[in-house]
């Protein structure tokens, strides 16, 4: 077989074989083996071993290796990319080395001849043809023009496609986006003309528009899909080139437009904007060209400078217009619906077809012009209406629609203003109403009650709306100096009080917290306590109170609102009831009360009050029968020798008595005043039809003139007549005489005569208004002395302004003026000797 | 006709039995008033009265007494303080 010499004279015959017996070579290795080859002298080429072949064969050797071989190498190498078999192969350095073949020679003879097959590219590049662009593109052009025009497209979408991806490869893609372009830009250049022709036609111009801008995105949606493959290649990878929709865009835009292309786009923004002041105005539009041309604007970009702005301006002029004439014309909750309808119509129009950020901007527009512009003018004109309106669940409806839309625009502060001065007017009109004093305080819970109510649906129970409330209320209740107190209190013992209709817990609880609320409002609590304390009293001395509960619930609601000291003395009045009723029951267990029961036979219960917590009464100057001065005298003894060092002082008239009567016509028992019972005292074991004179009366009980007058008149002019007055009349005088009613029957057995106790009389009244008035200049004293103690020296004017600081109630500057006096006549304070308006204190 | 009373509710008024206006030796407050440490007058600040006729708050008696100085003396006279009793019936 092949001898390691004839290997030899094959690389010799090898580096003279030139290039075409690649070929051959190629043609002949059939079973190729591929064997160890120490010196073979070469790169990328493959040497095989023939079995067959043996002269032929073309082999790498490196013994005699020449230039040519570097030669073809070099071409070999760069023609054929061929897989190396690292295994069987040996990368040796490129220096011949001469001896080789000998050592060849000797090594013996190898098995297989070596084949060496090498790959050659094409000797010349194919080649397109010279107009292959143009054909291409025609076609192209063809297809595209035939989707401008609504034609049968010729040729198949997949080879337009191909078409597009040929060029594309073959580095042709720039030219055929410019051509595209321009075939684009031209057609819409044709549109335009034919768009121009319609300009003067309003009313089509906007459906033309359309037709062209929904044509234009259908054609473009086809283009892109052929040119599909220069979308994603060439645009994708060149930066500053744009897709080829946003490209029809672009050219859309600049041909038809833009503001340099002619009035289109002006014409067809005042299109829309006259459509949409039809809807405004109830007409029925397109909504759907609406959209679609709004959204066109959008698409080309234009939308939100150009359009935005121009609408914007038309709605603000719209509603301008609108809220000037409306407000005037319509009352104002017909107004504030109007304006709710408005802002639901527009923020429809936003989702129907605008773009959405134009939501704010334009809620914005309708807020500024429909409300703000005129929340003067509506507070001014229709709230006070509103508030007084007597359908209550529709003012309070209307009330929350003014605050939800005047929260809009951040006028609740203008509200609450009002708010406020519509219940300091209305609330001093009920306050200063002296006609109406019976029901101010039921008025004030009235207003009250309605004014929580409207602050807790209607204003969202914003915090700042139920201050004003608050403020509002104690602004006016203290407009009128003490009367609201007093009546506050009235009215608290109106519903304690015995013999009012009757109420269950919790709706006496309930008005008492609701008084309590109008209590909070007054700055001269001690008006209303001086009154409430004389209330307190009749009703616990004459047994008048509802319920024992209902006081002390009553108290410990004081007590929780204004501290232990407001309600200490009002507990020792409680204290002193509770201290009667023993004592009472150990009178009654007593050897002393023994003569009382069996002798006199009178059932004496006695309250013994201790002075300090109880109102002062003066003293009443009575003449008791004989019977009850015994029994008074008794009871006397019995308590000083319980309680020594004390003094007993007889109320008279806070006395009652229960007389067994036997009249003509029956017998009857009077519930009566001590002072009735010691009137109707004189009238026993008299002869019928026998008068007594008014002198003989005042002389025989020593009744003081005003209380006898009212006690007769209580007697013999009164509900009940007992007696009868000669001459008859309303009025008692001095000349009057009186005689028992004969006749006298009423149906019941017993019968209350004594209600006249429990009026507050006029005296009274003031008595108790004098009292605090001179309880306030000693809190005024006390504080001024105190204010004194600390700054040592004080002009008058700090003096005062620090001291109305301090004090609780309203003070009179003048009546200030007069305790400074006072002060310095007793030697607390003195005036400088050198700047009399400084004060000094004196230690 | 004939009337008897058969039942009678009556109201009178307790005060301490000194003369009106008078003040305390001691606290210099009206009897009326309490002592200074108490907040409201009545039975729970009484009065005391001395052998020597001197009354006093009985507070401010007991503090009196309770100081070194006082060698248990009526603040008035000097004299040795001893209650006089009949005027206190409702301590014993």
């Amino acid at each position: 077989m092949s001898s390691r010499s004839r290997q030899n004279t094959i690389n010799r015959i090898n580096t003279n074989a030139n290039n075409n017996n690649n070929n051959n070579e190629e043609e002949r290795g059939g079973a190729i083996k591929r064997t160890r080859l120490d010196n073979a002298n070469y790169t990328s080429t493959h040497t095989f071993s023939s079995s067959s072949s043996s002269s032929t064969a073309v082999a790498a050797a490196t013994a005699s290796s020449s230039s040519s071989y570097d030669n073809f190498i070099g071409k070999t190498s760069k023609k054929y990319d061929l897989v190396n078999h690292g295994k069987d192969l040996i990368f040796p350095s490129h220096k011949p080395i001469p001896d080789r073949p000998n050592d060849a020679v000797r090594q013996g003879p190898q098995k297989q001849p070596i084949k060496k097959l090498v790959i050659k590219g094409l000797k010349d590049k194919p080649k397109l043809p010279d107009n292959y662009e143009e054909v291409t593109w025609s076609k192209l052009q063809a297809a595209v023009q035939a989707i401008f025009n609504y034609q049968r497209i010729g040729t198949s979408l997949e080879e337009l496609y191909k078409a597009c991806e040929n060029l594309c490869l073959h580095k042709m893609a720039p030219s055929l986006y410019k051509r595209l372009a321009g075939e684009i830009e031209e057609h819409l250049k044709v549109e335009k003309t034919k768009l121009e022709n319609n300009l003067n036609e309003n009313d089509t111009l906007l459906i033309v528009v359309n037709k062209c801008w929904q044509a234009h995105c259908e054609q473009m949606g086809l283009i892109r899909s052929i040119f599909l493959y220069l979308d994603r290649t060439y645009v994708l990878q060149t930066s500053g080139v744009i897709s080829i929709w946003d490209k029809g865009l672009e050219i859309f835009q600049k041909q038809i437009m833009s503001s340099s292309a002619g009035d289109i786009k002006k014409k067809t923004m005042n299109g829309l904007i006259t459509l949409i002041r039809l809807e405004r105005n109830g007409d029925s539009v397109d909504r759907r060209l609406l959209h679609s041309l709004i959204h066109m604007f959008i698409d080309l970009g234009i939308y939100c400078p150009s359009f935005e702005n121009l609408f914007l301006m038309e709605t603000r002029s719209y509603y301008h217009h609108e809220g000037i004439s409306l407000v005037s014309e319509i009352t104002v909750p017909r107004y504030l619906k109007h304006v709710k309808k408005r802002l639901r119509e527009e923020s429809d129009r936003v989702s129907n077809y605008l773009d959405w950020k134009t939501k704010n901007p334009l809620t914005k527009v309708v807020d500024d012009e429909l409300i703000k512009r005129h929340v003067d003018t509506l507070l001014e004109k229709g709230f006070n209406d509103m508030m007084e309106d007597q359908h209550a669940d529709e003012h309070i409806q209307e009330l929350g629609r003014l605050y939800d839309l005047l929260a809009r625009v951040n006028s609740l502060d203008r509200l609450r203003l009002y708010f406020g001065n519509y219940i300091k007017k209305t609330g001093s009109n009920i306050v200063n109403n002296v006609n109406q004093e019976s029901t101010m305080v039921e008025d004030l819970l009235a207003l009250k009650k309605k004014m929580d109510s409207i602050v807790a649906i209607s204003f969202d129970r914003n915090y700042n709306f139920a201050h004003a409330v608050k403020e509002s209320f104690e602004v006016f209740i203290n407009q009128r100096q003490n009367k609201p107190a007093e009546l506050i209190a009235k009215y608290v013992d109106l519903k304690l009080k015995l013999g009012n209709k009757r109420m269950d817990d919790l709706e006496i609880e309930k008005t008492l917290d609701e008084v309590l609320v109008l209590f909070r409002y007054i700055q001269g609590k001690d008006i209303f306590e001086a009154f409430y304390k004389r209330d307190l009293a009749k009703r616990l001395l004459l047994n008048k109170s509802a319920s024992f509960d209902y006081e002390r619930s009553m108290l410990s609601k004081l007590r929780k609102e204004c501290g232990p000291g407001f309600t200490s003395k009002l507990e020792g009045m409680f204290k002193d009831i509770d201290l009667s009723r023993d004592f009472m029951n150990s009178f009654y267990h007593s050897r002393i009360s023994e003569n009382l029961r069996t002798n006199i036979k009178i059932d004496l219960y006695v309250n013994v009050l201790t002075q300090g917590f109880w109102p002062t009464y003066s003293p009443a100057p009575l003449i008791l029968p004989p019977v009850m001065a015994e029994c008074q005298e008794i009871f006397k003894e019995f308590y000083l020798s319980k309680h020594g060092g004390r003094n007993l002082k007889w109320q008279n008239s806070l006395g009652h008595c229960l007389l067994a009567a036997e009249f003509p016509k029956g017998n009857k028992e009077l519930v009566v005043s001590l002072f009735q019972a010691v009137v109707l005292l004189q009238f026993n074991d008299l002869k019928l039809k026998e008068r007594i004179s008014y002198e003989h009366i005042k002389e025989h009980t020593g009744i003081e003139k005003k209380e006898l007058d009212r006690t007769l008149q209580s007697l013999a002019c009164g509900k009940v007549r007992v007696l009868k007055k000669h001459p008859k009349g309303r009025d008692v005088s001095p000349t009057d005489s009186f005689s028992v009613d004969e006749m006298f029957d009423v149906k019941f057995f017993r019968i209350k005569v004594n209600a006249i106790q429990m009026k507050e009389t006029l005296e009274e009244n003031q008595e108790t208004n004098e009292r605090v008035f001179l309880d306030r200049q000693y809190q005024v004293d006390a504080a001024l002395v105190r204010i004194m103690k600390m700054r040592k020296k004080l002009s008058h004017n700090e003096l005062v302004s620090e001291l109305l600081s301090q004090l609780k109630f309203k003070a009179q500057v003048s009546d200030i003026k007069k305790r400074i006096e006072s002060l310095i006549e007793r030697e607390y304070l003195e005036r400088d000797s050198e700047d009399p308006s400084i004060l000094k204190y004196l230690a | 006709m004939r009337v008897k009373v058969k039942r009678w509710h009556g109201v009178a008024v307790w005060r301490w039995d000194v003369p009106n206006e008078e003040v305390c030796g001691i606290c210099r407050v009206p009897f009326d008033g309490c002592c200074p440490t108490c907040k409201t007058p009545g039975d729970d600040c009484s009065l005391i009265w001395g052998e020597c006729t001197h009354v006093f708050h009985m507070h401010c008696l007991l503090r009196w007494l309770q100081t070194e100085g006082s060698r248990g003396q009526c603040p008035m006279d000097r004299r040795t303080w001893g209650i006089n009793f009949t005027k206190l019936f409702f301590l014993l």
